[in-house]
């Protein structure tokens, strides 16, 4: 018992003193970089940018606008970024604590925007990327060409039961988006008294398991999607289209809103994809900050980066790094230089 | 029988009322999920407030002290450098828990590196190691209380019950709004998931030292603080290392979910993986499954080598164990500091320089391939496989699940209420009715009858399957302990590899959307059966066996007549555990299309519809005590009578049984 007792004293001593011991190195390596001031090359005015924290989401046009902004952060004003992996919401608390400085891609939370940007202030609007999404109803292109009826959402009608699936029953299937997508398709069947059965696949790389599934067996599906989207570059879609929107009258987009389905009986509104930034980085004067802000890019831009990295599983540094070669012209604007 | 009748009672009410009285407004709290909004909105403004209260320095003093200890875990392995790391894992499991463990770790490590996921892998570990440290540090003092006193435990057996069953999801936003992200707001997540099974485990270990030992220490005038640093903790101590190896393994469960968070490493790896290269989220999902067993089989063994009950030391012998030891940590100094001299990295690098050439020093970019071609073939609709998964998928939508939604979804809900209830009161008796009736009863009142009826079929189709097989596969098991053997890895594999992993396959091969769901959950609640049928059958006394050969019965006829009915209550514990393992995959399934509840949870955290998202937990906590309580049967009530102490069904443990290397 005694010897036992001392041997495990002896355990905790050791692995205490280990700790320690590494705690005090790693404050030590700590120091390093700020004291040696810039450390390795970059100009003098341009030392001073730091670190750079930026959120990237699931998705893979989110990977694409993260590495090139990590690309001309790192090579143009040598500036360290880290790359954090948060989801949506609870990132808009990470900008607000400090621990993530931007996020390059966020597709209108607005109750979040009124709770952090408004009424906290911690966290400050970036403005649109330029990147515009666009949220539809959309089938493949051999059905389109096989029912050019399919054209508009009236042309559906009638024609349902051609989506039929063990899932949906009697009625034609629907398949709708990832759940915490912007969406109202329940609405709008009802409202537009289309005999369909809105069926839920899940996130969204489930609910592309399901209609690339149905596509590669060339059978007919109806299904939310957007664009940019890298997809679009593997898979040959056509959009159904919903109601036009009528200017002056009020139609919602998110069914989150809750309400009559008749108030939503428009296609989707383009979603204006907004950066966002914490309000400790706006402050702080950082080079990046500015160059964050002017950044601009277009879908196809996005989707071409996105589809390197996803499609043809290219390491996501390079299909930024070739990227931004590529593109220099873009990318001096953003620096301020033209 | 009377269930039977039961459920033909609930069959006729279906037939003659279908669809025509869902649950009443009148009896839903409509504005329970507004209220919680507003809650969480009430937290944010207090956190954000210009003098926040006390209380938020405290959770910021924790939040700091659980950051310090992930980065000064982490720090030390990167100082070690990756030699170092390997070196010292290895050795000292060798010196504790044998080479047989040492071996194990000895791979895992190297798997990891050859993976090209050292860096995750080791963030991962320190998260966890973190996470398992303090939920100990809270969960063994907790556990040793309820285990000498009964009225505590039963105060907080409730309490632990809804820490494990309340999804993760539902609770990470009020986390990250009260410990903002990062690894801390991971590991506070990982401990409500991993100090329940400190605690129930550790007590269980207290109320085991028999009552004689307590008592002749008493007889010799030993205080209660003597009895129990001298007495009850020693003997318990096989039990309280049970507890951190249970600990360990519940924690590794929640290293997806932190990813979401920002707790960084493999869990993060499996999730944006899913999206963009889902290859690699399988191959991270994989080290996750080896540090598992790594972890598993290393503490295990030490706790059975180490345990001084089974080894007598002489004092010749014991200062040879300390000269051992010494010499294990002198030999890991002199490793990690020749490989700081060398030049050693912190991180395993991707590649090895020589003066003239560049080797690569991983297998990752071999590998990614060979998964990929495997998910390719798996997305083949031509495919042969695909061929006979997706009719096997129509068929348990179109015959069983579908049916059975629609008799719980249209039948009154006054007659599945009450039917259920009955159910309780026949199999269980009439305090478990009475908590059956008022659980299900309150889902109604939460506004989410319909969705929760949903979930119940999907719950209730996979519970049956995995029960089909589980006992199916366990009595081959016990039959034959070479199939034993061979079962475990894959068992232990199904048990640790995160389900959004090996749900992947199935979303391609049968896709409809309800379906990979139940198929995860069958996989995840499948082992546990297998296993408590395996032990019930074990544990027939061969007096039984061998009367009843004797008397010429036939093996079939053992089996069918003797083993099965002496081992019933294994195998109705099995079904209690496996609609328990079921119910916490309903998160998960809710990401593949289950729809239901399930949807209702990923929604509350992805589209800050919290109140919902709260709601919905609620609804699978009160289903899950619901179906236990119906499932129980007169299991509990014996348990207690028989002075084993209060615990319900809830003994929610990924193994039943000791550390293995004993003969339990």
């Amino acid at each position: 018992m005694e010897g036992k007792r001392t041997r495990l004293a002896l355990l905790i001593a050791m692995a205490l003193a280990l700790v320690l011991l590494v705690a005090a190195c790693g404050e030590e390596k700590d120091e390093e970089p700020s004291g040696g001031g810039g450390g390795g090359g970059g100009e003098s005015a341009q030392a001073d940018c730091g670190t750079v924290t930026i959120n990237e989401n699931a998705w893979a046009g989110s990977t694409a606008n993260v590495y090139i902004a990590k690309a001309v952060l790192e090579e143009e004003l040598g500036c360290e970024v880290e790359i954090t992996k948060i989801t949506e919401i609870p990132v808009f608390q990470a900008m607000a604590d400090g621990k993530v400085d931007a996020v390059l891609e966020d597709w209108q939370h607005v109750d979040e925007y009124k709770k952090y940007i408004d009424q906290a202030g911690t966290v400050v609007m970036g403005g649109p990327l330029g990147v515009e999404g666009h949220i539809g109803w959309f089938i493949p292109k051999y059905l389109m060409d096989e029912h050019p009826e399919f054209e508009t959402w009236e042309g559906l009608k009638g024609n349902e039961e051609l989506f039929k699936t063990p899932e949906s029953g009697d009625q034609g299937m629907f398949l709708g988006g990832d759940p915490s997508y912007v969406q109202k398709d329940k609405e709008l069947i009802e409202a537009l008294d289309l005999n369909l059965k809105h069926v839920t696949a899940g996130a969204e790389p489930a609910q592309v398991a399901r209609w690339s599934q149905l596509y590669k067996q060339q059978k007919p599906v109806l299904f939310y999607w957007y664009t940019p989207q890298f997809y679009n570059q593997q898979y040959d879609l056509a959009e159904v289209k919903l109601p036009p929107r009528k200017p002056g009258t009020d139609c919602k987009d998110d069914a989150k809103a809750g309400g009559d389905p008749e108030q939503y009986k428009c296609e989707y509104d383009i979603t204006v994809i907004n950066k966002l930034f914490s309000k400790k980085f706006a402050d702080s004067g950082s080079p990046a900050y500015d160059v964050l802000k002017r950044m601009k890019l277009t879908n196809e831009d996005q989707e071409a980066v996105a589809k390197a990295i996803a499609g043809d599983k290219e390491d996501p540094d390079k299909a930024a790094q070739d990227w931004v070669a590529e593109n220099q012209d873009t990318v001096d604007a953003w620096l301020g230089q033209s | 029988m009377q269930v039977a009748g039961i459920v033909l009672l609930i069959l006729l009410g279906y037939a003659l009322f279908r669809g025509d009285f869902s649950w009443p407004a009148a009896l839903t709290w409509q504005e329970l999920p507004e209220k919680l909004d507003d809650a969480q909105t009430w937290l944010l403004e207090q956190r954000t407030a210009e003098n926040p209260n006390v209380i938020f320095a405290i959770f910021d003093g924790f939040r700091a002290l659980a950051e310090w200890l992930v980065t000064a875990i982490d720090n030390v392995l990167l100082w070690l450098t990756w030699v170092g790391t390997i070196a010292a894992a290895t050795l000292i499991v060798l010196r504790f828990g044998g080479w047989r463990a040492a071996l194990i770790v000895f791979l895992a490590f190297v798997s990891f590196a050859l993976m090209g996921l050292w860096e995750e892998s080791l963030q991962t570990l320190a998260l966890m190691s973190a996470a398992v440290l303090l939920s100990l540090a809270v969960g063994v003092p907790i556990g040793i209380v309820a285990g000498r006193s009964d009225g505590f435990y039963r105060a907080i057996t409730p309490a632990l019950d809804a820490m494990q069953i309340v999804p993760a999801f539902a609770y990470l936003m009020p986390i990250v709004i009260l410990f903002s992200v990062g690894p801390a707001a991971a590991v506070i997540c990982t401990m409500i998931y991993a100090i329940p099974p400190a605690v129930r485990i550790t007590a269980l270990g207290i109320r085991g030292v028999t009552a004689d030992a307590v008592e002749a220490a008493s007889a010799f005038g030993s205080t209660r603080a003597q009895t129990l640093f001298k007495v009850q903790l020693p003997l318990a101590r096989k039990q309280i290392l049970l507890a951190l190896n249970q600990t360990i393994m519940f924690a590794l469960s929640l290293v997806v979910i932190a990813g979401l968070i920002g707790g960084q490493g493999l869990g993060d790896v499996v999730t944006n993986g899913l999206y963009s290269n889902p290859a690699l989220a399988i191959l991270a999902g994989i080290a996750i499954v080896i540090m598992a067993i790594a972890l598993d089989r290393a503490t295990a063994a030490i706790a059975e080598r180490t345990d001084p009950t089974r080894r007598h030391l002489t004092d010749e012998r014991r200062r040879r164990a300390r000269l051992r030891t010494l010499a294990t940590f002198a030999a890991i100094a002199v490793i990690v500091l020749l490989a700081r001299a060398l030049g050693a990295d912190s991180i395993y690098p991707d590649e090895f320089e020589t003066a003239t050439t560049v080797y690569t020093a991983t297998i990752e970019d071999t590998l990614l391939p060979w998964i990929q071609d495997v998910l390719d073939y798996v997305q083949d609709p031509t495919s042969f496989v695909f061929g006979i998964t997706e009719p096997i998928g129509n068929f348990l939508l179109e015959y069983m699940l579908e049916p059975l939604r629609k008799v719980l979804v249209e039948t009154p809900w006054f007659i599945v209420l009450a039917g259920l209830s009955a159910i309780a009161l026949v199999i269980s008796g009439l305090r478990p009715a009475v908590t059956a009736f008022v659980l299900l009863a309150a889902i109604g009142v939460m506004g989410v009858w319909d969705p929760a009826m949903d979930t119940l079929s999907q719950v209730l189709v996979a519970t049956a399957l995995a029960v089909l097989f589980g006992i199916a596969i366990g009595i081959w098991a016990a039959e034959s302990p070479r199939v034993e053997r061979l079962l475990r890895p894959l068992l232990d594999t199904l048990q640790t590899l995160p389900q959004l992993v090996y749900i992947i396959p199935f979303i391609y091969l049968m896709p409809v959307s309800r379906i990979p769901g139940i198929v995860a959950s069958v996989l995840y609640a499948v082992p546990v059966v297998i296993r408590l049928v395996t032990n019930g059958l074990r544990g027939v006394p061969p007096a039984a066996v061998e009367a009843a050969s004797s008397f010429g019965a036939s093996r079939a006829q053992v089996l069918a007549k003797v083993k099965l009915p002496l081992a019933r209550d294994s195998i109705m514990l099995g079904v209690n555990q496996a609609i328990i393992l079921v119910l916490a995959v309903v998160v998960i399934g809710g990401l593949v299309g289950s729809g239901a509840l399930g949807d209702m949870i990923a929604r509350g955290l992805q589209r800050n519809e919290f109140g919902e998202g709260v709601v919905a937990s609620l609804a699978i906590l009160a289903l899950g005590i619901a179906l236990d309580r119906v499932t129980q049967g007169q299991r509990a009530a014996a348990r207690r009578s028989s002075g084993r102490g209060p615990g319900g069904g809830w003994t929610l443990l990924r193994r039943q049984g000791q550390p293995r290397g004993g003969d339990a």
